[in-house]
């Protein structure tokens, strides 16, 4: 019965540059995946089971002195003390239940939220060990998925399962012992039940994997229509009488209905059948058959009976919780496979003899590499010669390996074939920290922490002190703006992501952050396309600043920014097409020279009546 | 408890009969199971008196296996309701949402992050629609089998079920606490995992930067913080929750204890039949079972309350009021009146006023935050002013339908947003009974149709296969060309081109010249260059007007614009220095 539907949304938050990510969701099959992932906890989880189980014992005989106390009653004269010693016992038993049970369900609510620390921090730990590339690719929003919503979804099935297991096994078992010493022959009449049991725990926990994939696929759908509407609610409003988005969303939803009406129909039979005979109330209908007819006969005394009426139901209220839990128990084995999968990325190889980069120079040779296996490469035979201290320009087209080249020299990934040098060192031999202290990356999208302006510029030197962070500030032209327009200077918190800035103020606080880091060689994704003009200028200054006396590898989206480069690399379809000083390129008359062109003709665009450019195309 | 009936048939809808007629059926099964329980009083009783009716119990028994078949039936009957009817209450009510999120204020939604109404509309609604049946069966039986057999039990013997009723008001006041704790819980252990999911999200985007310093993996100082607080959230709710748990759980079960053993008292003093305290006792047991029940689902419960809330909520915001229906817009000129608008108490524009005259071009620059983009909302009626008016052809927009207002205007995002569908149907989008002729010539209007007539199955690709094969340009005049074949007389454009490389840039412009022929248009701009041939241009500052004129008007008063013109200029002609200077 699909009593519980995933809500979670597809993420949609995939790095542009590398937007052909698979699924990671290639793990082990999801019930190894439980396992293997509650390692960490097993002692715990195993001593929760055994508590829970010791609790149903001592219930059920709690139950049964409760009968004897009642038998005693019967008896001609019944003995005062005896009353009081078997009652004070089921007092004692009964209470042993619920304290246990408590204990057990305490001990495993506690291993879970262990576990969820513990595994929290080994894929934290396993995000840093991959290749930089594949964590970007996971991107921030599937890794959150994956960190956070996966492993709570561990909860059902470590928590609240656990010491269920317990119960679902002692319970009926200390049950049918009590009833044979009591009479064996209501034992057999609640051992018919059992198969009665059996079979209903299989129907009910039976999954219908083909049925279920489809209405999987249904819920998908759903979730992405409800995105899409969402998302797209701007221009649905605008574009769209309702009509034509609506009609989509609406065809999901009855995709999905019908999904879940072919399930239905699969599992009625499942649910009739447990809805009927998986209660306490046919239970009691077979003991009291038998049991009525036994008293009835004076071969049973009544108090038996009510022992039976008290301990002949829990075999079936054992199963029950643990039947509610089916559906959450599914969310956490495809929780544990995914987390599963995380971990068993292979990590980006450290060298065995690890070297340091002896200088700012970087060096591509024939290097060729694919984001997927057997997909067409994003580079193919790229040769790069940028020796230190000098400014190098990658231009071309969207998809043409711009960013590509830029994230091979930290190493994001690694490459097919072919090498990347670093200070003379190819990067598979420089461990990973010191590559990255030696390569400072500012990206388009500037990355800060919800902390202060002082601890984000920090962040790329920890030690450093107070008038190094302001000074590497001040060359990034931040701290006019820092003292004078924010309320606590740098001690002012910047909020989630930086939301308390503008676009302008967290670029330049990157640009402090790459400055302090010191690092010989800057790669910049180019940093002013989303300033507004005021800041643009200071911003401009700031890069200017920041690439003095370093290696600079810029991304550049405007080509009158990079003229004065020591050389451009203009890069088509992962290929260098051409390569030389501005005024080379022009002269060679090839791509380069038409991309110039079409720059020019841009940057004198104007919309407008009166605009005196030549390439203004008036149009009223 | 009346909130969450309110809830619950809100989120039944269009079925609500038929919810009410599964509750009744609810009712009477827990009517007849707790019926059923009752009998066993008579039944023991006859078995153990000392002159045992064989007759009689038989008797007993026939109503106790009569009862449970009935209930069986009134069971499956009930069920109905969540097994055939679960879906189509579901669909029902996912359509309401949709058409909801319609309908509600642009603001309301935005207001909301995307992945949360994709949680209520995708994952809480089911949860709800689902947990609508199981809550009301629960509700049900936890009141009337404890209520009846209760009466019954006062009926046969007062003083016992004394005992028994005072077990009630301890389980109550126990289940309250626990309620309250973790109610308290829940909110801590929320807010920890937001605190949690924002530090991951950070620590992804970092790990360059983290690796780079040793702050990554365990070391991370600030990630490893906010999952210790959050474990230690989710522990300090457990032990708030552990002895109120536990109490409320066993209190009803103890006092079955005190039931045998006040019984006992009484035997022994010969003030009470054995053979009655043994039947009370048979009843008693099942007195606690459906409390049992509800201590298991106690999960169900609260994720069910939770969904509830939440589509509730959805549900309840109220619609963007609908004006006169028949109004009509005949004239295009777009005006302001004196508008003050803001949100959360942050006011973000003051007293704007301006008009612009149909088939004018109207540019608006100024920082960001200084509510440029808040005037083209405005004029989609993303929300309505605090005070003013926001007029169009002489109609102020609350008087009119929100249909007929986005029928006349289109608008050009920075950031597109194409629809997971070939490429014919998002341009389509734009005027649903457009030909295919028509649908091309927009295309080839916008610029794309070469670049359509490339792909592999032209415009019929859907555009989700090629998704990430699509560059910013390439998506930017697709949308355009949906505003092409639009054809509204009024055009916003908010920064079309800012986020496009060199080659796709000249082609996007060239697109909207075509969209902006004979349109009045409204254009954001931060390259002054873009709208320097303007009728008019705003200077925003802080939400106000500052300057306004041409071009030449605003360089010779030389304020704000001719700095701003001045920063751009030299801005123009800054590169990348060379290692050389």
């Amino acid at each position: 019965m699909p009593a519980t539907v995933s809500t979670k949304a597809p993420d949609r938050g995939a790095d542009p540059a590398v937007a052909s990510a698979p699924e990671q969701d290639t793990g082990p099959d999801p019930g190894r995946a439980l396992r293997i992932v509650a390692e960490p906890v097993r002692g715990r989880l195993t001593a929760a089971i055994a508590l829970a189980g010791a609790a149903a014992v001592v219930g059920v005989a709690g139950f049964a002195l409760i009968a004897l106390a009642l038998q005693e009653l019967l008896r001609p004269e019944p003995d005062g003390r005896t009353v009081f010693w078997l009652l004070g016992g089921a007092l004692a038993g009964l209470l042993g239940r619920f304290g246990l049970r408590a204990w057990s369900f305490r001990v495993s609510h506690l291993a879970s939220f262990a576990l969820e620390v513990e595994l929290r921090a080994r894929l934290a730990e396993q995000l840093a060990r991959i290749p930089l590339g594949e964590a970007q690719r996971l991107g921030s929003g599937r890794a959150k998925k994956v960190m956070h919503d996966d492993v709570r979804a561990l909860h059902a099935a470590v928590a609240d399962s656990v010491p269920l297991i317990g119960f679902t096994v002692a319970q009926p078992v200390a049950a049918l012992v009590v009833l044979g010493l009591l009479d064996w022959r209501l034992l057999l009449a609640v051992l018919a039940l059992v198969p009665i049991v059996m079979v209903g725990m299989r129907l009910a926990m039976r999954d219908y994997a083909e049925t279920r994939r489809a209405f999987d696929d249904a819920n998908e759908a759903i979730n992405a229509a409800v995105v899409e509407f969402v998302q797209g609610m701007p221009v649905v409003r605008t574009f769209d009488d309702g009509t034509s988005s609506f009609r989509r969303f609406a065809a999901r939803v009855h995709d999905f209905t019908r999904a879940t009406a072919a399930w239905q129909d699969e599992s009625r039979g499942a649910m009739i059948y447990s809805r009927a005979l998986m209660a306490p109330l046919p239970a009691l209908v077979i003991i009291l058959a038998v049991g009525v007819w036994l008293t009835a006969a004076g071969s049973m005394s009544p108090a038996t009976l009510v022992a039976a009426l008290l301990v002949g139901t829990l075999p079936i209220e054992a199963v029950v919780p643990l039947m509610w839990l089916t559906n959450h128990l599914n969310e956490s084995k495809a929780g544990a496979a995914r987390i599963a999968g995380v971990l068993a990325m292979p990590p980006l190889p450290e060298p065995a003899r690890p070297e340091r980069p002896a200088d700012g120079s970087v060096r591509f040779r024939g290097v060729r590499f694919a984001y997927v296996p057997d997909a067409r490469p994003a580079l193919d035979g790229v040769d790069l010669d940028i020796p230190a201290g000098t400014v190098c320009a990658l231009v071309g087209p969207s998809g043409s390996g711009k960013s590509t080249v830029a994230r091979l020299i930290p190493r994001f990934w690694d490459v097919d074939e072919g090498e990347v040098l670093v200070g003379g060192v190819d990067v598979r031999r420089i461990p990973s920290d010191v590559l990255l202290r030696h390569v400072s990356i500012v990206f388009q999208d500037p990355f800060l922490v919800a902390d202060t302006v002082a601890a984000n510029i920090r962040l790329a030197r920890p030690e450093a002190d107070d008038a190094e962070v302001e000074a590497a500030a001040r060359a990034a032209q931040a701290h006019d703006f820092i003292v004078s327009e924010l309320p606590d200077g740098y001690e002012t918190a910047v909020g989630e992501r930086g939301a308390r800035l503008s676009g302008g103020q967290r670029q330049r606080i990157t640009i402090a952050r790459a400055m302090l880091a010191e690092a010989p060689i800057v790669v910049l994704d180019e940093a002013t396309a989303f300033a507004d003009p005021e800041n643009e200028a200071a911003i401009q200054d700031a890069v200017a600043e920041l690439t003095r006396g370093r290696t600079v590898v810029v991304i550049a989206h405007r080509l009158s920014t990079v003229v004065d480069a020591d050389q451009i690399v203009v890069l088509d379809s992962g290929r260098v097409a051409e390569r030389g000083a501005h005024e080379d390129l022009l002269a060679a008359d090839g791509r380069y020279a038409r991309l110039w062109e079409h720059h020019q003709r841009a940057r004198t665009w104007g919309l407008g009546s009166t605009n005196d450019s030549e390439d203004a195309a008036v149009t009223r | 408890m009346r909130r969450i009936l309110r809830l619950m048939l809100l989120a039944a809808g269009g079925h609500r009969r038929e919810y009410v007629r599964c509750l009744q059926s609810s009712l009477a099964a827990s009517l007849v199971q707790a019926a059923a329980y009752a009998t066993l009083i008579p039944l023991l009783y006859e078995l153990t008196c000392p002159d045992v009716d064989a007759g009689a119990a038989w008797t007993w028994f026939g109503v106790f296996t009569a009862c449970y078949v009935l209930e069986t039936v009134l069971r499956l009957h009930e069920l109905r309701f969540q097994y055939s009817k679960w879906a189509d209450v579901l669909a029902e009510a996912r359509l309401r949402l949709g058409d909801r999120l319609r309908t509600m204020p642009q603001r309301e939604l935005e207001r909301r992050a995307a992945g949360d109404l994709t949680t209520v509309v995708g994952g809480n609604v089911a949860n709800a629609t689902m947990g609508i049946s199981t809550l009301g069966l629960l509700f049900t039986q936890l009141i009337t089998v404890p209520a009846v057999l209760g009466v019954v039990i006062v009926a046969v013997d007062p003083r016992l079920g004394l005992v028994l009723a005072v077990s009630v008001p301890f389980a109550v006041f126990f289940v309250r606490r626990l309620q309250r704790a973790s109610g308290a819980g829940v909110r801590e252990v929320d807010a920890a995992d937001a605190a949690a999911a924002d530090r991951i999200v950070e620590y992804v985007q970092g790990l360059p930067v983290l690796k780079a310093t040793g702050q990554a993996g365990r070391r991370s100082r600030r990630l490893a913080d906010a999952l210790t607080a959050q474990g230690a959230a989710m522990t300090a709710t457990q032990n708030r929750t552990t002895w109120p748990g536990l109490l409320a759980s066993s209190v009803v079960q103890l006092c079955l204890v005190a039931v045998v053993a006040v019984g006992a008292g009484l035997v022994l003093d010969a003030r009470l039949t054995p053979a009655l305290l043994l039947a009370v006792v048979a009843g008693a047991v099942r007195f606690a079972e459906p409390l049992a029940t509800a201590s298991s689902m106690t999960q169900v419960f609260e994720i069910t309350d939770a969904a509830l809330e939440r589509v509730g909520e959805v549900l309840d915001t109220e619609p963007l009021p609908v004006g006169d229906p028949d109004a009509r817009i005949e004239r295009f000129d777009l005006s302001f009146d004196d508008v003050a608008f803001g949100y959360g108490g942050a006011s973000v524009l003051r007293g704007v006023s301006f008009t612009a005259p149909e088939r004018s071009l109207t540019a608006l620059v100024g920082p960001s935050g200084s509510g440029k983009t808040t005037i083209t909302r405005l004029l989609t009626r993303y929300a309505d002013p605090d005070s003013g008016a926001v007029r169009i052809g002489g109609h102020d927009l609350r008087a009119l339908d929100p249909a007929e207002i986005y029928r006349h205007v289109s608008v050009v995002f920075q950031d597109v947003y194409l629809f997971d569908d070939t490429v014919r149907a998002n341009i389509a989008m734009g005027r649903p009974d457009a030909t295919d002729e028509e649908i091309e010539a927009a295309a080839r209007a916008a610029n794309v149709h070469e670049f359509v007539a490339r792909l592999p199955d032209g415009y019929d690709t859907g555009v989700g296969e090629i998704g990430g094969a699509l560059s910013g340009g390439e998506r930017q005049r697709i949308s355009i060309a949906r505003a092409i074949l639009k054809d509204a007389p009024i055009v916003l454009l908010d920064e079309p081109t800012a986020a496009l490389d060199t080659e796709s840039e000249v082609a996007v412009q060239n697109a909207i010249d075509a969209l902006v022929a004979d349109k009045t248009v409204l254009v954001i701009a931060h390259r002054l260059t873009t709208v320097a041939g303007a009728d008019q241009i705003l200077v925003l500052d802080d939400g106000a007007i500052s300057e306004r004129g041409t071009h030449a008007e605003l360089l010779a008063a030389g304020g704000r614009y001719a700095a701003m013109w001045a920063a751009q200029t030299r801005a123009r002609h800054w590169r990348v220095p060379s290692s050389a200077s």
